[in-house]
C-alpha cells in the first residue's frame, strides 16, 4: 500500500512540474511577440517612461503614422508594404513552377548522381546570404538591375528553388506512382496526368511549400538590405531600419511595422502549418 | 528526329539549374576571382589586379578574423546544441498534453514566422538597458540595477543566444514531435513490459528512433546558420567592441563599410565553406541514420 | 478483336534481363492468368503490356497491330492496380467516369457509361464518396469499374487481390470472374497466388525467373507438370517428392522403400538413374479413407506425425523413406499423432522427375 502511495504522490509532483514547465515555455514564446503588440498600441511617452509604467493605455498614433504617409520620421510604409508583397509573392510563385518541376523529377525519375544532384542544389541554399551578397551587390550593379524589384525577385527565386524542390520532392513521393499509371492508361498523356491527378492530390502540400518560400522571401533581409536602396524598391525587413537613426529609435513606430510584417505571416502559417510539418519530415525521413 | 532529346527529367530540372547558376554560382564564381584581387569598391581598377592568396594569407594571420572566426563556430556550437536539447524537451512535454495540444503546437510555430531581423529588433527592445522589459522588470521587482545587456560583451552574447535560441528552437521541437507521433506504440509497450525505466526506455527506444528526426531540423538548421547575422546586426553590430562580431557581421563591415570587396569575398569563402560543412556533415549523418532504420528508399 | 500476342518479349533493366524472350498468344476472350513466385517478371511483362515499361526487345500486339512504342492511352486496355490507384481527390462518380471525360466523351454518355458501370458492380450508393471513405473491398470494385467505364479491349489485372483479407479475396475472386463471363473481354491477370490462378484462368501462364515454364489449363498443369517446379507450385497442399534411383521396374527410394515405376513413366527411365518421385498428398491415403480409382496400389504402413483437420478432410503429415510427406483423409476420424496407419499409394497417379534436369519424364 504505501509504495503505492508513494507512486502516486510521485506521478502527482511530476504533473506539476510538468505543467508549470510547459507554462513558463508558452510564457517565453508569447511574451516577446505580445510586448511588441503591446507596445504598438502605447504612445512614446509611455514606452519612455521612467520608472516603468505597467498600466498600459491604448493609441493609435504610431498606426495613424505609419499609414499617414510622411508622418513620423516619414517612413513610407506602404511603399515597403507594396514592394515586399510584389517581390514575395511574384518570387514564390516561379520558385514553385521551378522548384516543383525539379521536385517531380527527384521523385519520380531514377537517374545516375541523382543524391548527388540534390545535395548539390541544398548547398547552394547554405550559402549565406551575406557573403552572396557581396557579389551579388557588384554583379547586379554592372548589369543595371540593383534596387530594382526584378533583382530582388531574381535572387528569391533562386533561394527558394532548392527547399522548394526538398518539400515537393516529399509530396510528390507520398502518391503512388500507380496514380500517374492509372491516369495514363485511362487516357492522359504524361502532362495531363500530372495536372489532373497528382497536383491535385499534392494540391495542399505545394501550397505549404509555397508558403514557406512566400515567408523566407518576406522576411529576407542580409540580401535585400544591400540590393535595394530606395523607396521604390526596399522590402519591409529593410524598412524596419528606418526607424533607426543614429542614437534615437521609434520604439513605437517600429513595433506598428513589425506587427504589419508579422501579420500576414502568422495568417498564412496558421493555414498550413499542418501539411508544413508533414512535408518537412516525410522530404527527409524517405529520403 | 535528328537531334538527341534531353532526358525528361534533365529537362524538369533544368530551369532549376539554370536560375541558380545564374544568382548563386556565377556570383560566387566572381567572387571566388575577387577574392584573389584587392578589389575595393571605390577603385573600380584594383578589380584587374592580381594579387594571388593574398587575401587569405592577410585573412589567416589576422587576430580579429580568427577571433570572429572563433566565436561564430563557439556560438553555433552553443547555440545549436541548446536548440536541440530545449526542443528535445519541448517536444518531449508537448507529447504528454492531453489536451489542447494543437493550440500549443501552433503557438510553438510562432517563432519560426518571425524575420530574423525582426527577432533581433524585437530582442534589442526587450534587453534595452533603459526602457527594455527586462530591465524595467527587475527594477519594478526592487532590483536597483540597469543590467547594461547589450552593451557589456558577456551579456551581450548571451542576450544574442537568447534571441537565436527563441528563434529556431521551435524547428527542432516541431520535427522532433512529428517524430515522437510516428513512433511505434509497439516497442514502447514492449520496453516497459520488459521492466525498463522511463529513463532507459527514453534512452534505448525513443532516442534512437528520433534520430533520423533530429538530423532533419539540424540539416534544415544548418542550411540557414547565417541568419544569425540579422539578428546581431540589428541588435549589437558586432559591439561592443567587436566583442559579439561573428564572421557574417566582420565580412559585411569590411565589404559594405570599409568597401574592401576582395578582402571581404575572401572572408565570404571562408564562411561558406563553414555553412557546407555543416550541411553537409548533418546531411550525412541523416543519412546514416536513415539507413540505420531502414527508412530508406 | 482483341487478342494478344507476345513475341520474343525481352526486358532489361540496366545489363540484367528481367524478361527472357516471351512468346505467349492470347485469344480473344481469353482469361490469362500470369502466376509465379515474386521477381519471376509477371508483372514486368504486364506492365510492358499495359505501356507502362518500354520493351527491350520483340514485340507485343493487341488485336493485331503493334503497340511497342504507343503509349498506355493509345493502346485501349485497362488496368486494374494492387493498390487500387484511385483518385484520392474525385468521388466515386469522378473516378469511375475519368476516363472518358479525358476522351471527351459527351456528358450524358458518360454517365450513363459511369451508371451502368456502377450497376454491374453494386455501387450506386457510393457515387458520391471519395475513395478514403471506402472499405477495401469497396474501392476494388470502383477500381474495376473504372476499367470497365472505358471498354477497353484487353483488362489488365496486376495482384488486385493481394491486399483484401482472406474471405473478401475469395468473393472478389467470384465477382471478377462473373464479370468476365459477363462482358467476355481478354483478361490477362497477374498473382502469385496458385488458387487465383487454378479457379480464376481459362489458361494458365507459370513464370520463373523471366522464363514461361508451362502454359496450359488449370488441370494440365496440376495433372500434368512439366517439371519439379509446376508440380510444386501448383496445388495445395504441394506435390510430395521423394529422392530415388531406378532399379529395373521399380525405384528404389532413399530411405529404404521400393516403388513401382508408374505406368507413365514405364520404358522411359533407365537403371540407375536418380529421380524424384512425386506424389499428391490426394494420392495417399488411409485405407478406407479415399477415392480409389484404379491402377497400381502400393500399401504402406507409416506414422503419423502431425494432423491438420479441415472438416471434410484431414491433412496427414506423415513420414515415409526419411522424408516427410503429406496424406490426405477423406470422411476423416479423428487420429492421433504417433499412430501408425496403413496407407494406400495411388502409383498410377504418380510423377517421376529427372533428377539432374528436374524435367518430368512421362509418355
Amino acid at each position: 500500500m504505501d509504495r503505492n502511495q508513494a507512486h502516486r504522490n510521485r506521478k502527482r509532483g511530476l504533473k506539476a512540474l510538468h505543467f508549470l514547465a510547459l507554462f513558463l515555455t508558452m510564457s517565453i514564446i508569447c511574451i516577446p511577440g505580445l510586448w511588441i503588440v503591446l507596445n504598438s498600441f502605447r504612445p512614446t511617452v509611455e514606452i519612455m517612461a521612467k520608472p516603468a509604467v505597467w498600466i498600459p493605455s491604448f493609441t493609435l498614433d504610431h498606426y495613424r503614422a505609419m499609414f499617414g504617409g510622411a508622418g513620423e520620421g516619414g517612413v513610407p510604409v506602404l511603399s515597403y508594404f507594396r514592394n515586399s508583397l510584389i517581390v514575395s509573392v511574384v518570387s514564390t510563385a516561379i520558385a514553385i513552377l521551378i522548384g516543383m518541376s525539379g521536385g517531380y523529377a527527384f521523385a519520380r525519375y531514377r537517374f545516375r548522381g541523382k543524391s548527388s544532384y540534390f545535395v548539390g542544389l541544398m548547398l547552394f541554399r547554405a550559402v549565406p546570404g551575406v557573403a552572396l551578397s557581396l557579389p551579388l551587390f557588384i554583379v547586379f550593379a554592372k548589369v543595371g538591375i540593383i534596387d530594382t524589384h526584378f533583382g530582388l525577385i531574381l535572387v528569391y527565386v533562386a533561394l527558394n528553388v532548392p527547399f522548394t524542390i526538398w518539400l515537393t520532392d516529399g509530396f510528390f513521393r507520398q502518391i503512388p506512382k500507380e496514380l500517374h499509371e492509372a491516369a495514363e492508361i485511362d487516357g492522359c498523356t504524361r502532362w495531363q496526368a500530372f495536372w489532373k491527378v497528382e497536383f491535385p492530390v499534392a494540391r495542399s502540400g505545394v501550397a505549404s511549400a509555397a508558403i514557406f518560400a512566400f515567408l523566407t522571401s518576406w522576411n529576407e533581409f542580409a540580401l535585400a538590405s544591400q540590393l535595394t536602396r530606395s523607396v521604390g524598391s526596399k522590402t519591409m525587413p529593410v524598412g524596419l531600419l528606418d526607424f533607426t537613426a543614429e542614437f534615437t529609435i521609434n520604439w513605437g513606430g517600429m513595433c506598428a511595422l513589425a506587427v504589419l510584417m508579422i501579420l500576414p505571416a502568422l495568417i498564412l502559417t496558421f493555414i498550413v502549418q499542418k501539411h508544413l510539418i508533414a512535408g518537412l519530415t516525410f522530404g527527409g525521413v524517405k529520403g | 528526329m535528328f537531334r538527341r532529346r534531353l532526358p525528361e527529367w534533365l529537362v524538369l530540372l533544368l530551369p532549376a539549374f539554370i536560375v541558380i547558376a545564374a544568382v548563386v554560382l556565377i556570383p560566387l564564381i566572381f567572387s571566388l576571382y575577387s577574392s584573389f584581387t584587392p578589389y575595393k569598391l571605390t577603385r573600380p581598377s584594383t578589380l584587374w589586379r592580381w594579387i594571388g592568396t593574398a587575401n587569405y594569407e592577410r585573412i589567416l594571420t589576422d587576430a580579429k578574423f580568427w577571433a570572429a572566426f572563433g566565436r561564430t563556430v563557439l556560438f553555433l556550437t552553443i547555440v545549436l546544441n541548446l536548440e536541440l536539447i530545449l526542443g528535445l524537451c519541448i517536444a518531449l512535454m508537448m507529447n504528454k498534453v492531453t489536451w489542447g495540444q494543437r493550440t500549443l503546437r501552433t503557438i510553438l510555430m510562432f517563432p519560426m514566422m518571425f524575420s530574423p531581423i525582426l527577432v533581433g529588433f524585437q530582442f534589442k527592445f526587450i534587453f534595452n538597458d533603459n526602457i527594455g522589459l527586462v530591465n524595467n522588470a527587475l527594477q519594478s521587482m526592487g532590483f536597483d540595477v540597469a543590467l547594461p545587456w547589450l552593451v557589456d560583451g558577456k551579456l551581450a552574447m548571451f542576450s544574442i543566444i537568447f534571441a537565436e535560441v527563441w528563434m529556431s528552437t521551435s524547428v527542432f521541437a516541431i520535427l522532433i514531435l512529428a517524430g515522437l507521433f510516428a513512433m511505434p506504440r509497439d516497442p514502447l509497450e514492449a520496453a516497459k513490459v520488459d521492466g525498463c525505466t522511463p529513463w532507459q526506455t527514453f534512452r534505448h527506444i525513443t532516442l534512437p528512433f528520433l534520430m533520423p528526426f533530429i538530423y532533419i531540423a539540424m540539416t534544415i538548421r544548418s542550411l540557414d546558420v547565417a541568419r544569425a547575422y540579422d539578428i546581431v546586426q540589428i541588435m549589437t553590430g558586432g559591439g561592443p567592441a567587436r566583442r559579439t562580431e561573428l564572421l557574417w557581421t566582420l565580412m559585411s563591415r569590411t565589404g559594405y563599410v570599409d568597401a574592401r570587396m576582395g578582402l571581404a569575398n575572401a572572408m565570404g569563402y571562408v564562411s561558406i565553406l563553414l555553412s557546407i560543412a555543416f550541411t553537409v556533415y548533418f546531411f550525412r549523418k541523416l543519412s546514416a541514420a536513415r539507413a540505420e532504420l531502414g527508412m530508406g528508399g | 478483336m482483341s487478342q494478344v500476342t507476345l513475341s520474343n518479349v525481352v526486358k532489361y533493366y540496366g545489363k540484367s534481363r528481367a524478361v527472357h524472350g516471351i512468346g505467349l498468344d492470347i485469344a480473344d476472350g481469353e482469361f490469362v492468368v500470369l502466376v509465379g513466385p515474386s521477381g519471376c517478371g509477371k508483372s514486368t511483362t504486364l506492365r510492358m503490356i499495359a505501356g507502362l515499361e518500354a520493351i527491350s526487345d520483340g514485340e507485343v500486339r493487341i488485336g493485331g497491330r503493334v503497340v511497342n512504342d504507343l503509349p498506355p492511352r493509345e493502346r485501349n486496355i485497362s488496368m486494374v492496380f494492387q493498390n487500387y490507384a484511385l483518385y484520392p481527390h474525385m468521388t466515386v462518380r469522378e473516378n469511375l467516369g475519368f476516363s472518358l471525360k479525358v476522351a471527351k466523351v459527351d456528358e450524358a454518355a458518360i454517365v450513363r457509361a459511369v451508371d451502368e458501370a456502377a450497376g454491374i458492380l453494386g455501387l450506386a450508393e457510393l457515387m458520391d464518396r471519395k475513395p478514403a471513405e471506402l472499405s477495401g473491398g469497396q474501392r476494388q470494385r470502383v477500381a474495376m469499374g473504372r476499367a470497365i467505364v472505358r471498354q477497353p479491349d484487353v483488362f489488365l489485372f496486376d495482384e488486385p487481390l493481394s491486399n483484401l483479407d482472406a474471405k473478401l479475396r475469395t468473393q472478389m475472386r467470384v465477382e471478377i470472374k462473373k464479370l468476365h463471363q459477363r462482358v467476355g473481354n481478354t483478361i490477362i491477370y497477374v498473382t502469385h497466388d496458385q488458387v487465383e490462378a487454378m479457379t480464376l484462368a481459362d489458361r494458365i501462364v507459370l513464370m520463373q525467373d523471366g522464363h514461361i515454364v508451362q502454359v496450359g489449363t488449370p488441370l494440365e498443369l496440376f495433372n500434368t507438370p512439366v517439371n519439379t517446379f509446376v508440380a510444386t507450385f501448383i496445388g495445395s497442399p504441394p506435390m510430395n517428392l521423394i529422392d530415388g534411383v531406378v532399379d529395373g521396374e521399380t525405384i528404389a527410394l532413399d530411405g529404404g522403400l521400393t516403388v513401382p515405376v508408374p505406368l507413365q513413366a514405364q520404358g522411359r527411365v533407365q537403371d540407375g538413374q536418380m529421380v524424384h518421385f512425386g506424389f499428391r498428398a490426394d494420392n495417399l491415403m488411409p485405407e478406407g479413407h479415399g477415392v480409389f480409382e484404379g491402377g497400381a496400389v502400393a500399401t504402406l504402413e507409416l506414422p503419423v506425425i502431425l494432423t491438420e483437420p479441415l472438416g471434410t478432410e484431414t491433412v496427414l503429415f506423415t513420414e515415409m523413406a526419411g522424408t516427410e510427406v503429406q496424406a490426405k483423409m477423406l470422411n476423416p476420424r479423428p487420429v492421433r499423432p504417433g499412430e501408425t496407419l496403413k496407407f494406400q499409394l495411388m502409383i498410377d497417379k504418380c510423377h517421376v522427375f529427372d533428377a539432374a534436369t528436374s524435367n518430368a519424364i512421362r509418355v
